[in-house]
């Protein structure tokens, strides 16, 4: 299928689907008994019962199980296996927890999946450099639990750290509600172990701060595992803020909520958070987890300072303040850290919430500068008008990072349909004002026929070029991010998820 | 005619003689002529020409950093003295777009009346241009609390082999879409291309700024007293400097260390009370205009005669590396990262200082990059550590992607890229 970079309306067209014949026909038993010699029978899967499993992450669209699943213990085991592969001519794609809700661990042209599951060890905390190496299958919230005994924690806190793995954040630069302040995954990566495609091992970075020539863990940072695997990280850990003040704020409807993020943002007062909720999903998290949120709001902000106690009460005015200059009907300050942490996991399990409102649904990730978070939400909410779906929005409002949830009825021909078109909409109106695609889910396979409407095929080829620094025969995570002529398969129905 | 006139009349013919003239002051070391182009088109013009002719060119700001490193100069300096427009500047968004030849200095002057600032303090903000800030990855004391350069870039725009204006990135403060070229281009030392534009994420600019000083009697004191202090605040910076810089900055001649905090009155206040009970009645706290002054002097500290080096190890194996080295510094205790003054000025020596410090760093799996040396050993010198092998092999590919020609800023970045 020939493919023109040009057109912003290109569908993701796949050839992936035939793949699969060419792909059986390379995984044989010789392979198995090879890269069953490294990783011990174990730590393998072949048998399709199993496989299938493993044949989407949480982009559900496609679904496309692998031949074989590798899961090697070590980055020597790494090694040998990518090895063995290159030597055949086998790509792979890598697996962390399989969260992610792009499409990034589906095999497209990838027989072999790697899996970094039994790859979880933390190596080391080391309070004094304040850093932490563990290997990438390590799940995110681990790494704070690890560190809380030396009063630090690792700050990207994406809602599904319960569950994904230090590897796929590294691969997605994954954000989470705190990252507001404190950076997303880039910022708090220093030192990367990395297999290249062909087997070779490089260490990229270290624990010190500046760096030996190219930013190679940069480069590898947010590359979707398309530059090979990744089986150890160093981190860098933050202090844990001396205190705490978590406001649940509600707003009439949702512009007066964005009006109060703007003044928020522009008070000179950086939150460690500011979390919107509009009043679907409040009615859906309210009736799943009963947190006391009121029935009654257009919308709901969680904003959360941290920082030194001595100087919370103050801006904790302020924010009451502004909040309600803004035209907030109520501000409720946390009481203990057990109402906090409720509210917390009324934000973190939202998704799973909204599973209750509707056979299916679907959630965008886009990004808008924060002043055009209203007009953002006028197009969502014309885009649900025009299309006949209700649209749910809880999102990382500080950062301007939009998750609208379109709800849908895949058995109805019409809102599937509308549903891809609505999540298209909203995206096309994100860029047109000058905001982005994705703020943390990445493109993967759901976003490459969006990607012209961001970069010039100028752009696109210099990142190219770079993945082939990397990876030129390109076996690592095949036919992602870039449109090419290789990724295409025709979008049938709009992005689900399966809560977790 | 030699090769600088030749090149000289093809510039000339595609921006126009005005635009071209001789180099001057600290530039002569970096470049034999330079080109003053307007927009990012001229630029591709200029880059298409010196790929066809295998000139090297390299972009310069005010030529301070490869003025200092560069073996001999190149054939053509871009100067970006005309493209320090800011591009696009929403207060509320807290974000800045900007061509890459305006200083941090002349930044701070648009974004300060709305309370804002670029939270990049290399030496001389006035003279830092925002491109060589990037692409040299230059830093002050506020990295330990804002971070450098690589945190707050969220744009990137560059001119590329082929002429091709490059974009990576965008103008929203979170961002996943593509690959990530601002790291590409950050601390790439010009070496992949000239960078033309950025875009900055923007932090508020604290209400209230202080400092506190503490004269140490021995470096150990100084770090001992850095450590606890680190751990029982945040700082906005933390550093320790020896006796000459101490005294360049107008203190007394001692290991002294600097803690800047910063904040809202109530914050201070804290800071203040905390500072004091860890470091003892010997601490002395500078307020509004000598607190920026001697912040302005800490981060402007001139270098001094002799060699100058960058130090960067895990942060609690600095203080070993600097207590033992027995050279003149400025360390950023916090981070790991310190400027090393060895006031030798004869160039064998200074050879042999380099080497021996080199390899002190390696063994604490730190780095360490010569800022400047006697112009006559530049030929010698190795400014840049080598990374491991792996990677270099990797660095390598990447020039070669990015530079297929070989044209920009050759000869000049790690093991001879
Ligand atoms: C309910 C829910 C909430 C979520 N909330 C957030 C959020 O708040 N913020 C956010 O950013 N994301 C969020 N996500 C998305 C997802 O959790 C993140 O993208 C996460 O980083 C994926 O990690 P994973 O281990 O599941 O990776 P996977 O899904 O297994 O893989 C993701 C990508 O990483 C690659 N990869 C994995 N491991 C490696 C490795 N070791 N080396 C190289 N490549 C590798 C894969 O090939 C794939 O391209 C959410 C997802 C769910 C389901």
């Amino acid at each position: 299928m020939r493919h023109d970079m040009q057109s912003p309306r290109r569908m993701i067209e796949s050839s992936f689907m035939d793949a699969g014949a060419d792909g059986s026909a390379q995984v044989d038993k010789e392979l198995i008994a090879a890269l069953g010699k490294i990783v011990g029978d174990g730590g393998l899967v072949s048998r399709l019962s199993e496989l299938k499993v493993y044949e989407c992450d949480g982009w559900t669209i496609e679904k496309s199980a692998p031949d074989l699943i590798v899961m090697p213990r070590s980055t020597e085991q790494t090694s040998a296996v990518l090895r063995t592969l290159w030597d055949r001519g086998i790509a792979f794609v890598p697996r962390g927890a399989g969260t992610g809700l792009s499409g990034g661990a589906l095999p497209v042209n990838a027989p072999v999946m790697i899996c970094t599951s039994r790859m979880n060890r933390i190596i080391a905390v080391d309070s004094a450099d304040r850093r932490a190496v563990v290997e990438s299958g390590v799940v995110n919230l681990r790494v704070s639990d690890a560190a809380r005994e030396h009063g630090l924690f690792y700050a990207p806190d994406p809602s599904s750290q319960q569950a994904c793995t230090i590897g796929g954040n590294i691969a997605e630069n994954s954000g989470g509600p705190h990252t507001l302040k404190y950076g997303v995954t880039t910022n708090h990566v220093l030192g990367i172990t990395l297999v290249l495609p062909d087997g070779e091992i490089v260490e990229l970075g270290g624990a010190a701060e500046e760096l030996c020539g190219y930013d190679l863990v940069g480069a590898v940072v947010g590359a979707e595992g398309t530059v090979g695997i990744v089986t150890r990280a160093i981190l860098r850990l933050i202090r844990t803020p001396q205190a705490h003040r978590t406001f649940l704020v509600t707003f009439e409807d949702v512009e007066s909520a964005t009006r109060a993020v703007s003044a928020i943002i522009a008070s000179g007062i950086v939150p460690g958070a500011i979390e919107m909720m509009d009043q679907l999903i409040v009615h859906a998290v309210e009736d799943a987890f009963h947190v006391g949120l009121p029935a009654s709001a257009g919308a709901v902000l969680i904003v959360e300072l941290d920082g030194l106690a001595a100087a919370l009460d103050d801006q904790a005015r302020t924010i009451a303040a502004i909040a309600r200059g803004a035209g907030a009907t109520e501000v409720r300050l946390a009481a203990s850290d057990a109402e906090r942490g409720a509210l917390w996991k009324a934000r973190k399990r939202a998704f799973g919430a909204v599973g209750r409102l509707a056979p299916n649904y679907a959630t965008q990730d886009g990004v808008v500068p924060r002043t055009r978070l209203p007009d953002i939400l006028r197009v969502i909410n014309e885009v649900s008008g025009k299309y006949q779906l209700a649209i749910g929005n809880v999102f990382h409002a500080g950062d301007g990072n939009i998750h609208p949830i379109i709800l849908y009825d895949e058995r109805i021909p019409e809102q599937v349909r509308g549903a891809i078109d609505a999540g298209r909409e909203i995206l096309a109106a994100c860029v047109a004002m000058g905001g982005s695609l994705t703020g943390e889910h990445g493109i993967g396979v759901e976003k490459q026929g969006e990607m012209p409407l961001l970069f010039s095929p100028g752009d696109l080829i210099a990142m190219a070029e770079l993945r082939h620094v990397f990876d030129p025969a390109e076996r690592s995570n095949p036919n992602k991010i870039i449109p090419s002529a290789g990724s295409c398969v025709e979008v049938a129905a709009p992005h689900r998820q399966v809560p977790i | 005619m030699t090769i600088s006139t030749e090149i000289a009349h093809r510039v000339e013919s595609l921006i126009g003689r005005d635009r071209v003239r001789a180099p001057s002051g600290r530039e002569t070391r970096a470049a034999q002529l330079i080109a003053e182009p307007e927009t990012q088109e001229e630029i591709g013009e200029i880059v298409r020409m010196c790929e066809a002719n295998r000139s090297s060119i390299v972009a310069i700001g005010s030529a301070r950093t490869l003025g200092a490193i560069r073996r001999a100069p190149a054939d053509l300096g871009i100067s970006l003295a005309r493209m320090t427009r800011v591009i696009a500047y929403e207060p509320a968004d807290m974000t800045v777009a900007v061509q890459a030849g305006i200083t941090i200095g002349e930044l701070n002057a648009v974004t300060s009346p709305s309370g804002q600032r670029v939270a990049l303090d290399p030496l001389n903000p006035g003279l830092a241009t925002i491109g060589a800030t990037i692409a040299a990855h230059h830093a002050g004391p506020l990295r330990l609390s804002e971070g450098t350069a690589r945190d707050l870039l969220i744009g990137i725009g560059f001119v590329g082999h082929d002429g091709r204006a490059v974009r990576g990135g965008g103008r929203v403060v979170k961002n996943v879409a593509g690959y990530d070229l601002m790291k590409v281009m950050g601390g790439s030392f010009g070496t992949l291309g000239i960078i033309t534009e950025a875009v900055l994420k923007l932090r508020p600019v604290p209400a209230v700024y202080a400092i506190a000083t503490k004269e140490c009697t021995s470096a150990s004191d100084a770090f001992a007293d850095a450590a606890a202090l680190n751990d029982a605040a945040p700082l906005a910076h933390l550093e320790v400097t020896s006796p000459a810089p101490s005294e360049a900055i107008g203190l007394a001649p001692k290991f002294t260390l600097l803690a800047g905090i910063s904040g809202t009155a109530t914050e201070i206040e804290y800071l203040r009370e905390t500072v004091a009970k860890t470091l003892g009645a010997a601490c002395q706290f500078h307020a509004r205009d000598s607190a920026d002054q001697l912040y302005a002097r800490l981060r402007d500290l001139e270098s001094f005669e002799g060699l100058v080096a960058q130090v960067a190890t895990p942060p609690s194996a600095l203080a070993a590396f600097l207590i033992e080295g027995g050279v003149e510094f400025r360390a950023h205790a916090g981070c790991g990262v310190a400027q090393l003054y060895s006031r030798e000025l004869s160039p064998e020596r200074q050879l042999e200082t380099a080497k021996i410090m080199r390899l002190r760093a390696r063994a604490c799996d730190g780095y360490l990059r010569v800022l400047r040396a006697d112009p006559e050993i530049a030929g010698e010198m190795d400014f840049f550590d080598t990374p491991s092998s792996g990677a270099l092999t990797l660095m390598r590919r990447m020039k070669g992607a990015f530079d297929p020609n070989g044209i920009f800023n050759p000869g000049c970045f790690v093991d001879g890229i």
